[in-house]
């Protein structure tokens, strides 16, 4: 966020935030109060032992006792304090001219990122390191761009792994798409390097660890009057990295809801843009830096799964390096693909920022907040409700949008032919399993993988799902070695190996990671 | 003057909730696509075709200019036969803005794409705040003056309230729901029911055999619904064994008229020509078994009425047939796993 926005957003985040609190009274008041402190002090306390966590929990200490001796005068002051920190803390030192200058050197800061630990004499075997000539943006790229001046872009991704804020970073930006504010978790920054860039990239910070429901409420708030100052961004509706390889069939609302709001704010304002233009875009990859990592936290005990990982493998650079090797080899690509605009109802909006109904006639989307046959008024519950709405056509969108790769095809037909092995397992047994004699025979797997080509061929013929190239043309079974030889340059097991015309599934749970990217589709088991 | 409420569908269902509403004080607009019908009704206040000479509320106005009808109206409530609702909502969608509330008040699927009929508004018009109505509402008991029930059916609560202050009064209670698709599946497929109950009535059983078709027959709709995304709970309420009560013992039920009708020998072209009248449960039954079909779930009943109303057998060897079947438990164990 531009510098001279900066103040005038903290004060409005800080506004609304206190002033949602203060609305529900006195006891609201020390409610929240008390779980910030309470989740604060938590938080302060799970840190190692030093002398700066011995002066902020005292300091935590000392605001609890304010606020049980405070009048609501003092409580209220005190509560503006922790939000004002909050809020100072979130927004990034965002500089468009830095901007320009860090998305040029996003290829140079990968290789920069890896050369920080990684032997040299690697770098120098691979030169071209980058991502650059990797990604390919397609889709409603142009139509996308036509907004931008129309109004506020809201570009909301699928979210697959850590590179994803770099391949976005770099590849809209190589559109000519123009800066995009958005939240980073707090990991991304914890790289000096990466820290540096992400920032100027125009990320905010979201620290996961502070749980206080103020501090989420900041967050959320500041993300609103971004985008009321008009500032385009993005977010992943997701929430967090797909744990499962399924493109996310549920969203979080609560931030996608933020559109409806700065409409209705923007309007009320009378902005002389006040169109938002939610912008779906999905994110393909053929292998996934973090996907053993991933697929592991998803199948452990519901309930023990971490909400924030710190040691997967994006924090390892030998990783990173193996990973864009893997790239660099299998001539793979990334794909980026943009889908057809809509506004926060859900609707599809046309070049000139006009919301169509199916038969392409013009909406007039300010109707959408009045109540029937009158002017406006404000009603949560209908705002929720087409913000549900809109979610509903993203994940519809996510599917559409979509590139299988033969990684994805093959795991999905091995784990069917798995499944039909079995009939009577359950998903747990099936992983756990993996007796020799449980191999398949490779005729029939690429069998397999042709049938299933077929119907994907056929879908994607009628717009369901898009395919890489060599999905398209390669058969069955150039699919299945292929789809071998990819897992092999990476991962530390493959998902699948060849011992002559058989073909074990020695990694499962990778296995069933890669499958999930067809999980949606209505192609059946699991 | 400006409407309060638009009821678009002229049929028995469509002029009496244009005469619930007028009852209750709102300005209602009644589209029929007829001029001569509208003019009939302007003048006498009655709808013979549908409702004989039946005294409707004077304050109803009917007019075959649906953009009279829709525009600007803040309560619109579509009553058209299924196979016309698409092209009813395209057209009106020319007219209907984001604030309007939108119902739905008839019990049916869409033939082709499977669609409940607010699932085609949401594709054909631009509304969002849309709702089903719902429940066991025989059209000449309300014209006769007796009360009656009924359940609103939408996530936004401006819909449920509308269509409250719009409808309910002494003779017309309404209930408000948030399971959208459970109340528009449950009122659709209990008229496959019906047909059933009609059949076993007309081959002279009496209350064991319709009871049985009932509650075997709530129990294989709930099991297509649910799968279909319904809340099992829809199905005991109004909107569910409600309405399957009243359809499947009456013989002011057109479903029921149907099944009768065929299991008493006539073909099926014929009883729909005696009847007047849209039945919608004849549709509904090959929307019902494509959709089973496609889930994976099994409809006994509905496979019985369908093969009856193709003409493929006869109604006495159906209910051989079914009663054929093997014994089983009478609630499915995996019934939970299904809801998940």
């Amino acid at each position: 966020m531009r510098a001279e926005d900066q103040d005038r957003a903290i004060a409005e985040v800080v506004s609304r935030v206190v002033g949602g609190v203060t609305q529900g009274g006195s006891q609201a008041l020390e409610r929240a109060l008390a779980e910030t402190i309470y989740h604060e002090r938590k938080r302060v306390e799970r840190g190692a032992p030093s002398r700066a966590r011995t002066r902020a929990l005292a300091a935590w200490d000392k605001r609890r006792s304010q606020l049980v001796r405070g009048s609501d005068t003092v409580r209220r002051r005190v509560l503006e304090e922790l939000v004002t920190g909050f809020a100072r803390e979130v927004l990034g030192n965002f500089d468009p001219r830095v901007h320009a200058l860090a998305t040029r050197a996003v290829p140079f800061g990968l290789s920069a990122l890896l050369h920080a630990s990684s032997p040299q004499q690697l770098l120098q075997r691979f030169p071209q390191l980058g991502l650059d000539d990797r990604i390919e943006v397609n889709g409603a790229v142009e139509h996308a761009l036509a907004l931008r001046d129309k109004g506020t872009l809201v570009c909301v991704p699928t979210h697959s792994s850590n590179l994803d804020s770099i391949v976005l970073g770099y590849g809209m930006h190589e559109q000519g798409f123009p800066p995009l504010l958005y939240g980073a978790g707090l990991n991304l920054f914890k790289n000096p390097l990466m820290g540096y860039f992400m920032r100027n990239l125009g990320a905010y910070t979201v620290d996961r660890r502070k749980t206080a429901p103020i501090y989420k409420q900041v967050l959320k708030e500041y993300a609103g009057v971004a985008l009321e100052f008009g500032y385009h961004s993005l977010f992943f509706p997701g929430g967090t990295r797909s744990r499962s390889g399924e493109v996310e069939s549920k969203l979080k609302l609560g931030l996608l809801g933020t559109t409806v709001k700065a409409y209705a704010n923007k309007l009320a304002r009378h902005d002389p843009k006040p169109g938002l233009f939610v912008v779906p875009m999905v994110l393909s990859y053929e292998l996934v830096l973090e996907a053993e990592t991933l697929i592991d936290d998803h199948l452990q005990a519901e309930g023990k799964a971490r909400y924030i990982i710190t040691d997967d493998e994006f924090s390892s650079p030998l990783r990173v390096f193996q990973f864009m090797r893997g790239i660099l080899e299998l001539d793979a690509r990334i794909y980026l693909t943009l889908m057809p605009p809509r506004d926060p109802f859900g609707n599809l909006v046309d070049r000139e920022g006009r919301s169509l109904d199916a038969s392409g006639r013009t909406i007039d989307t300010s109707r959408y907040l009045c109540a029937a046959g009158d002017g406006p008024v404000d009603d949560p519950n209908r705002d929720q409700e087409y913000t549900r709405e809109l979610g509903q056509q993203l994940t519809r969108d996510y599917l559409r949008g979509n590139t299988v790769f033969p990684t994805h095809l093959v795991a999905f037909a091995a784990f069917a032919e798995l499944e039909a092995m079995h009939p009577q397992r359950d998903l747990y047994r099936l992983l756990r399993a993996g007796a020799e004699d449980e191999s398949m025979v490779f005729g029939d797997l690429a069998r397999s993988c042709d049938a299933l080509r077929e119907r994907l061929l056929a879908m994607e013929a009628a717009g369901e799902v898009r395919l890489s190239r060599r999905v398209r043309t390669l058969d069955g079974g150039d699919l299945v070695v292929h789809a071998l030889r990819s897992w092999g340059t990476y991962h530390t097991h493959s998902a699948l190996t060849r011992r002559g015309d058989r073909i074990d599934a020695t990694d499962r749970n990778l296995l069933l990671y890669y499958r999930n990217r067809l999980q949606g589709y209505g192609l059946g088991a699991s | 003057m400006q409407a309060d409420v638009a009821v678009l569908g002229g049929g028995s269902w469509g002029t009496i909730l244009a005469h619930l509403a007028a009852h209750n004080g709102q300005r209602t607009t009644l589209y029929m696509r007829s001029p001569e019908a509208c003019e009939v009704l302007n003048t006498t206040h009655t709808n013979p075709r549908y409702l004989g000479d039946s005294a409707l509320h004077p304050g109803i106005t009917a007019t075959s200019d649906l953009e009279l009808a829709v525009r600007g109206t803040p309560v619109v409530i579509f009553c058209v036969p299924s196979k016309a609702s698409r092209a009813v909502a395209r057209s009106a969608g020319a007219f209907i803005t984001g604030d309007q509330v939108v119902l739905s008040a008839t019990k049916g699927l869409e033939p082709e794409s499977f669609h409940t009929v607010t699932a085609l508004l949401r594709a054909e018009t631009c509304a969002l705040k849309l709702g089903a109505l719902s429940g066991p509402n025989l059209a000449k008991e309300i014209m006769r003056g007796q009360p009656s029930a009924t359940v609103v059916a939408s996530h936004y609560r401006e819909v449920i309230e509308r269509a409250t202050q719009a409808l309910h009064s002494e003779l017309f209670r309404i209930y408000g729901q948030d399971d959208l698709r459970g109340v528009e599946l449950a009122g659709a497929l209990k008229n496959v029911i019906a047909i059933a109950c009609g059949a076993a009535a007309g081959l002279g059983f009496g209350h064991n055999v319709r009871a049985l078709l009932v509650t075997r027959g709530l129990a294989e709709i709930q099991r297509l619904g649910v799968k279909l995304g319904a809340d099992p709970l829809t199905f005991s309420g109004l909107a569910g064994v409600g309405d399957l009560m009243v359809t499947c013992s009456s013989e002011l039920s057109r479903n029921f008229r149907v099944g009768r009708g065929i299991a008493q020998g006539k073909t099926l072209d014929e009883v729909v020509e005696e009847l007047g009248e849209v039945a919608e449960g004849v549709n509904t039954t090959r929307v019902a078994l494509a959709l089973a079909a496609r889930e994976g779930v099994q409809l006994p009943i509905t496979e019985a009425v369908g093969a009856l109303l193709d003409g493929e057998v006869q109604a006495q060897e159906i209910l051989g047939d079914l009663m054929g079947r093997a014994a089983r438990y009478e609630i499915d164990f995996d019934y939970t796993a299904e809801v998940g």
